[in-house]
């Protein structure tokens, strides 16, 4: 029973990792990328580490205790610096003038 | 269970590589520094399945919280940087050398 | 040992490396080294060596990439482009290591191969750590009693070397600050670099909880990775990052660069100064278990556990001190006033 929440946990952790490697090399512009960046990497993370903890549950005991609050620690550290981290990045980017992606005009006809 | 926690660290790891992918082409030096933050926090997920792995995970708790905390001061101490120095990079810097101003 | 990670990290770093080093661009070169960095310690935590590991991330990944970012600020970003017409250079280079690399590789052909139990140190060194640390120090990381009691002596000269580097930068770069009696007006309005509110807040409430971390790994490295190294990297870290999401005069007003010089040699003199003690009280230099006549109700086991926390705790001064110093004076060009 624990098996199957920490597989879809992982799974659903896994695939949002994917879209987010996805969206960092498809994506045209770095706006975007940083934005899927951004929030795919925090939830993905959070998603997995909850896995992690709740798959530790296997064998309770005292210590077991400390360990999963310690990894719940460390993805509310993930949940709080990560979004601080992209925002610093971005403004950084855009006080350095980074000009956002527009889609191409298309041509005009001859008139 | 391990085995599922195996091909789990080894799809983190083909992503990682994919990421760095982006870290060498990114046009700008910003764009590296997004990836790099990405691998940051892929490899703090990815200790603590190496701990599971292990059957140890004590041990490997402490250095993912390092490992986070030291990753988001690189990112902040980079982005203070580009603040500063207001030239993202010219668009010859790559791999090759080319020529200042020159378009892709 | 999993081999598939193995050989996926292996690759990882190898591609970093190359990365780092063919890019034109300094600083991208500096945080892709970064992420080289980040790689090796997740090598040594998949072999294993968790101590090595935590110093590497910590060391490396963190604080090694905002030095060279400092440095990369206040000199040329861009790598000089080769001339042409130097491919004979390059062919005496590539020559040269390639039979320097194959000489070292013959060497290895002499090694014990990986984890073979008839080596001279499966069988001579690591069942004698293995089996007396915990009757002769009561301290279950081998790692750490190999570090502060069995190999003490080597520590307090890495300690000092730790030390001496912070007066090399001290001497350098300081005296070139002090030199340049001028005063640069600091830029205001447009010009300035700051952090946004957002930075500045969050990095605000992390540090304390960094710098309790920081004392938990110190103390607690008889039990678990950690110990006086890497603790006094991330309490040097915390004072960095006052620095870059502040300023540096912030920074300053917390711990001023003497206080920090009084800290490093603080920290020596803890070290050096516990193995004088058991010298004057009778046993050889760095011999913890004649401390158990001055402190109170302990045995000379305990003693050992004591007096290794007590030079770990000298190494973390120092080595939070020096952080502090090296990152003050190569961010503000040995000026001090304002940095990265």
């Amino acid at each position: 029973m624990i098996d199957i929440i920490v597989m879809i946990l992982f799974g659903i952790g896994l695939f949002s990792f994917f879209s987010t490697t996805v969206g960092i090399l498809r994506f045209p512009d770095f706006y975007s990328r940083m934005h899927a960046a951004g929030k795919g990497d925090v939830f993905s993370s959070v998603v997995m580490l909850l896995g992690l903890v709740i798959y530790h549950f296997h064998h309770p005991s005292l210590d077991g205790v400390l360990v999963a609050i310690k990894i719940l620690m460390i993805s509310l550290f993930i949940f709080l610096a990560s979004p601080t981290a992209t925002h610093a990045i971005i403004s950084a980017g855009f006080n350095s003038g980074v000009v956002p992606w527009a889609k191409p005009k298309p041509e005009e006809d001859k008139q | 269970m391990d085995n599922f926690f195996i091909a789990g660290g080894v799809i983190l790891l083909v992503l990682m590589l994919l990421t760095l992918y982006r870290a060498i082409i990114g046009p700008t030096a910003i764009d590296r520094l997004m990836a790099v933050n990405v691998i940051g926090t892929k490899t703090t997920v990815l200790l603590i399945i190496i701990g599971m792995l292990f059957n140890w995970v004590e041990m490997f708790v402490d250095i993912a919280l390092a490992y986070a905390l030291l990753n988001f001061i690189v990112t902040i101490a980079t982005s203070r940087y580009f603040q500063h120095h207001k030239n993202l990079c010219p668009i010859g810097f790559g791999i090759r050398h080319r020529k200042e101003g020159a378009r892709k | 040992m999993i081999w598939q990670f193995d050989l996926l990290i292996l690759a990882l770093g190898v591609l970093c490396a190359l990365a780092s080093i063919s890019l034109k661009d300094l600083l991208s070169a500096a945080i892709v080294f970064g992420a080289y960095s980040f790689l090796m310690c997740l090598l040594w935590t998949e072999m294993g060596a968790v101590d090595v590991a935590f110093t590497e991330a910590a060391v490396g990944a963190g604080v090694s990439t905002v030095f060279f970012l400092a440095a990369v600020y206040h000199t040329n970003r861009a790598v000089k482009p080769r001339r042409r017409g130097r491919l004979l250079h390059k062919l005496v280079g590539l020559v040269t290591a390639a039979c320097i690399g194959l000489l070292l590789l013959s060497a290895t052909a002499d090694f014990p191969t990986w984890a073979d139990p008839n080596s001279p140190a499966s069988v001579y060194l690591s069942p004698f750590y293995i089996t007396e640390t915990i009757p002769q120090t009561a301290v279950p990381n081998i790692v750490t009693a190999v570090l502060a009691d069995f190999r003490g002596f080597d520590t307090m000269f890495e300690t000092s070397v730790i030390f001496v580097a912070g007066l090399a930068v001290l001497a350098i770069l300081g005296s070139y600050g002090r030199r340049q009696r001028d005063y640069e007006p600091s830029p205001t309005g447009q010009d300035a670099a700051h952090q946004s509110s957002i930075v500045q807040t969050a990095c605000r409430v992390f540090v304390p909880f960094m710098q309790l971390f920081a004392l938990y790994v110190v103390a607690h490295g008889h039990h678990s990775p950690g110990g006086g190294f890497q603790g006094g990297v991330i309490l040097g870290a915390s004072f960095i990052l006052v620095a870059i999401s502040y300023d540096l005069r912030v920074m300053q007003r917390r711990l001023r660069e003497r206080l920090a010089m009084l800290f490093a040699g603080l920290g020596v003199l803890i070290y050096a100064g516990i193995g004088a003690l058991c010298l004057v009280l009778g046993a050889n230099f760095l011999d913890y278990s004649i401390l158990h006549t001055i402190l109170p109700a302990t045995s000379p086991i305990m003693a050992r556990s004591h007096g290794m926390l007590g030079v770990e705790i000298g190494v973390a001064f120092t080595v939070m001190a020096i952080m502090v110093i090296i990152y003050v004076n190569v961010a503000s060009h040995g000026k001090s006033d304002r940095g990265l």
